[in-house]
């Protein structure tokens, strides 16, 4: 009896195995099921992700918060005394006012890089199963976004379209390990690549080994052929730590992004690329200092 | 096991690979994710038989593999899945040691995530898939790992009074 049921469950398994390996064997040889199975579960995923999001948008940094929370205990002070403020304007939603700011923001820097863009939400964030460092818009082909598509927010480069259903689309972040984009620094033009390493921070490999980097420098995405993946002139991070090792190939250096990948709610996606090539116009500039010079002058004697 | 136990097993796994990629997944946890679904999968293979074990490691894996987010090839976590659940269905007995004691049966699940997770990128590796760093990812399980042994405690309860639910009178006794 025993062996007749582990004779069962061996043939059970064989049939799992081989049923498995035969649909990674299909999709490996370009019979793309998984695409149009997880474009089916996208779609039918996508209005109830948009309700999630409306419902669930202040626990999503509730662990953030938490780590905060001595920093947080001073802010709430000062924030009571200012919510005490805003009450009287009827000033109610503070989520909103926050992406309406980086919306306003946002089209700002879409119009003077001269970028035809595609406002979307952040609906959701990629799975810790997939390995995958990912956000679900709510955008898609049915608003004229494709794969490929440079995604920007308030401040610069967000990530890169990796797949698009009718009304929502998928986007590959930067911090992704298998992200890379081709950057230029401001100033010395010489040229690196970017690429994510997971966390806040990216790896930047310039070029030339002798090349001239230091920190504080800014980095601007260089383009891809017909603005595709990447457009020209999208700010990417500023160098933190530069790597001196005479023996490289390249020069490495750490990058700051300029945009918070993790608190980010509100994006674009660039559907076409500019006319000319902002180069280094959309880089935030430094807050001008503000001199004041006063000249004594003597008080009248009485 | 009765296909309406198949099916409604099924049907449980799914209702918690919703959860896990409309609520779970936009939290932000510090270093890496949580995966709910995974861990949830864990507790049910532990507490399966040796064909459900398998049965629903090839099932959970099938589910796994149509995350939208996911990059993989389809299969990939119905492979990862089918092995792990055959890793359970002969070691039934030892498993069957880890759940008189409710934190060696946390510490197990955890490993058993951990585990398909290392898996998943082994089988990867041999697949061609880039996933990143080694140091990257193994941090990632790591993490996992913390955050499946903090968290499971507050829905393990809810996972196998809902799976006794599922069951016919038969099946209970």
């Amino acid at each position: 009896m025993a062996r007749g049921g582990g004779n069962r469950s061996r043939l059970l398994l064989v049939l799992l195995l081989v049923s498995a390996l035969f649909l990674i064997t299909l999709d490996l040889r370009g019979i793309n099921l998984a695409s149009g199975v997880r474009s089916a579960v996208a779609t039918a995923f996508s209005p109830v992700e948009k309700l999630a999001s409306k419902i669930f948008s202040p626990v999503g940094n509730f662990t953030s918060d938490l780590r905060n929370f001595n920093q947080s205990k001073k802010k709430i002070n000062d924030l009571t005394k200012e919510v005490d403020l805003l009450k009287s304007k009827e000033v109610l939603d503070e989520d909103l006012v926050s992406q309406v700011s980086q919306l306003k923001n946002l089209l700002d820097l879409a119009g003077r890089g001269g970028y035809k863009v595609v406002a979307a939400k952040v609906v959701n964030r990629g799975s810790a199963a997939t390995f995958k460092q990912t956000i679900t818009i709510d955008v898609g082909s049915a608003d004229g976004v494709t794969k490929n598509m440079t995604v920007i927010a308030d401040g610069g480069l967000v990530g890169v379209v990796k797949s698009v259903t009718s009304n929502s689309a998928i986007v590959l972040l930067m911090s992704d390990p298998t992200f890379k984009v081709g950057v230029r620094i401001v100033g010395t033009q010489g040229i690196g690549v970017i690429s994510g390493q997971g966390g806040d921070t990216y790896l930047l490999q310039l070029l030339d080994a002798t090349g001239e980097i230091k920190v504080g420098d800014n980095l601007v995405a260089r383009g891809s052929e017909n603005g595709r993946p990447y457009v020209p002139g999208v700010p990417v991070g500023e160098v933190t730590k530069v790597a001196s090792n005479a023996s490289a190939i390249t020069q490495n250096a750490d990058v700051v992004g300029f945009v918070n990948i993790d608190r980010v709610s509100v994006v674009a996606v660039v559907v076409a690329p500019p006319k000319s090539d902002p180069r280094d116009a959309l880089i935030p500039k430094p807050a001008p200092t503000v001199t004041v010079l006063v000249t004594p002058t003597p008080t009248p004697s009485k | 096991m009765s296909g309406l136990r198949v099916f409604n097993t099924s049907i449980l796994l799914f209702v918690i690979f919703m959860i896990q990629e409309l609520l779970i997944a936009r939290i932000n946890f510090p270093i890496s994710g949580f995966s709910l679904y995974l861990a949830a999968l864990m507790v049910v293979l532990a507490l399966e038989d040796r064909s459900g074990s398998l049965v629903f490691g090839f099932i959970g894996g099938v589910i796994l593999d149509f995350s939208p987010s996911a990059d993989s090839p389809l299969g990939q976590w119905a492979l990862v899945l089918t092995i792990i659940g055959y890793l359970y269905s002969i070691n039934k007995e030892s498993i069957g040691d880890f759940l008189d004691s409710p934190f060696l049966f946390l510490l197990f699940v955890s490993f058993a995530t951990a585990l398909s997770l290392s898996i998943f990128l082994i089988v990867g590796a041999m697949l061609g898939t880039n996933n990143g760093g080694l140091l990257d990812n193994l941090l990632l399980i790591f993490v996992n790992s913390l955050w499946t042994i903090l968290i499971t405690p507050l829905f393990l309860p809810i996972i196998i009074r809902v799976r006794k639910m599922l069951m016919s009178n038969r099946e209970r006794i």
